[in-house]
């Protein structure tokens, strides 16, 4: 770039930041106070549609997995069917944006069922022993 | 892309808890979602509830980003992928991977709107580091047309001669800045 070419370009760099509105900032900034810090992230390992494309129940599976467990889940109309493999007790939490929308006991094989399906973007938390595990964000 | 040190720098105060770094993180980057955002042709409440994902799922990953170098792909990347789950919602009858006619930006499009954003996001980060002087002459000439060296004389107390010298001075100090030398085509021509 020449110096005619680097003044064009930091000012449409300018620019460019001045037209975003402060609402994208400030969502980014109020997002800071989301950091877990106390429990291992299970990352979205797969993602595939279980069931055939029958509408309206539209069944879609997601596996998370985190270093010694992972999380199965079936999506369907009304609630997400889930189990937790290896198989152990415990609580786990369905959260949004807002916090803890559903909570649900997890029985001794390991199963799970949260409702309603949530929309917009969501995680599990789960407490199981001394895990303590959270999903990655999703959006279903 | 060589790594851009006061990136790397952010990233690791925020991974420890500094909220200064992270709203710094934002601030640099919430142009390169808003931009892919308004390609998608999304603004308002739409725009909104991408940058809520995007800037959540940047902070659930601030523990394993390895390689700050690659953090504006991984941000472009998941920007457009949120995009385009919003546009889904949009069209509820769509099913995951039935986005025919959905992404409407192409991948050449795509990459070049990445690189543009990457240059801006290092000259902006490159701008704010010049003495306060610079960025009071350098924001005078952005006019266009470009305000005169005599009214620039006039309201920075700088000889009319001495324009040109500091003009160049500044922008080669802007060159050499950290952020800068990392970004393909930034270099003197």
């Amino acid at each position: 770039m020449n110096d005619q070419e680097l003044i064009a370009a930091i000012a449409a760099a300018r620019r460019e930041a001045a037209e975003v509105p402060e609402r994208i900032r400030e969502i980014g900034r109020a997002a800071f106070a989301w950091r877990t810090v106390d429990a291992e992230l299970a990352a979205l390992a797969t993602e595939a549609p279980a069931g055939a494309r029958a509408e309206p129940a539209a069944v879609r599976a997601l596996t998370f997995a985190a270093r010694d467990l992972t999380i199965e889940v079936e999506i369907t109309d009304d609630a997400l069917h889930g189990q937790v493999v290896p198989p152990r007790a415990g609580e786990i939490e369905l959260r949004d944006r807002t916090g803890v929308v559903a909570v649900a006991r997890v029985d001794e094989v390991g199963w799970f069922v949260l409702g309603p399906v949530p929309r917009g973007m969501f995680r599990l938390h789960l407490r199981a022993g001394d895990a303590v595990v959270v999903t990655e964000w999703i959006t279903i | 892309m060589r790594n851009d040190p006061s990136v790397i720098d952010l990233v690791e105060r925020a991974r420890d808890g500094d909220a200064t770094a992270w709203d710094a993180l934002v601030d640099r980057y919430a142009p390169l979602v808003w931009a892919i955002c308004r390609r998608y042709g999304l603004n308002g409440a739409d725009a909104e509830d991408v940058a809520a994902s995007v800037w959540l799922r940047l902070v659930e990953r601030l523990g394993t980003i390895r390689e700050p170098a690659a953090l504006p792909g991984w941000l472009a990347t998941t920007v457009r992928h949120e995009c385009l789950a919003q546009l889904r919602t949009r069209r509820r009858h769509l099913l995951v991977g039935d986005e025919a006619g959905l992404d409407t930006v192409d991948e050449p499009a795509f990459e070049e709107l990445l690189v543009t954003q990457e240059r801006h996001v290092a000259v902006r980060a490159a701008f704010e580091n010049l003495p306060e002087h610079c960025r009071r002459l350098l924001s005078l000439l952005f006019g266009d047309p470009p305000t005169p060296y005599t009214e620039i004389s006039s309201s920075t107390g700088t000889p009319v001669g001495a324009i040109g010298p500091t003009r160049r001075r500044c922008l080669d100090k802007l060159r050499s800045d950290p952020a800068l030398v990392t970004v393909a085509g930034a270099e003197r021509t």
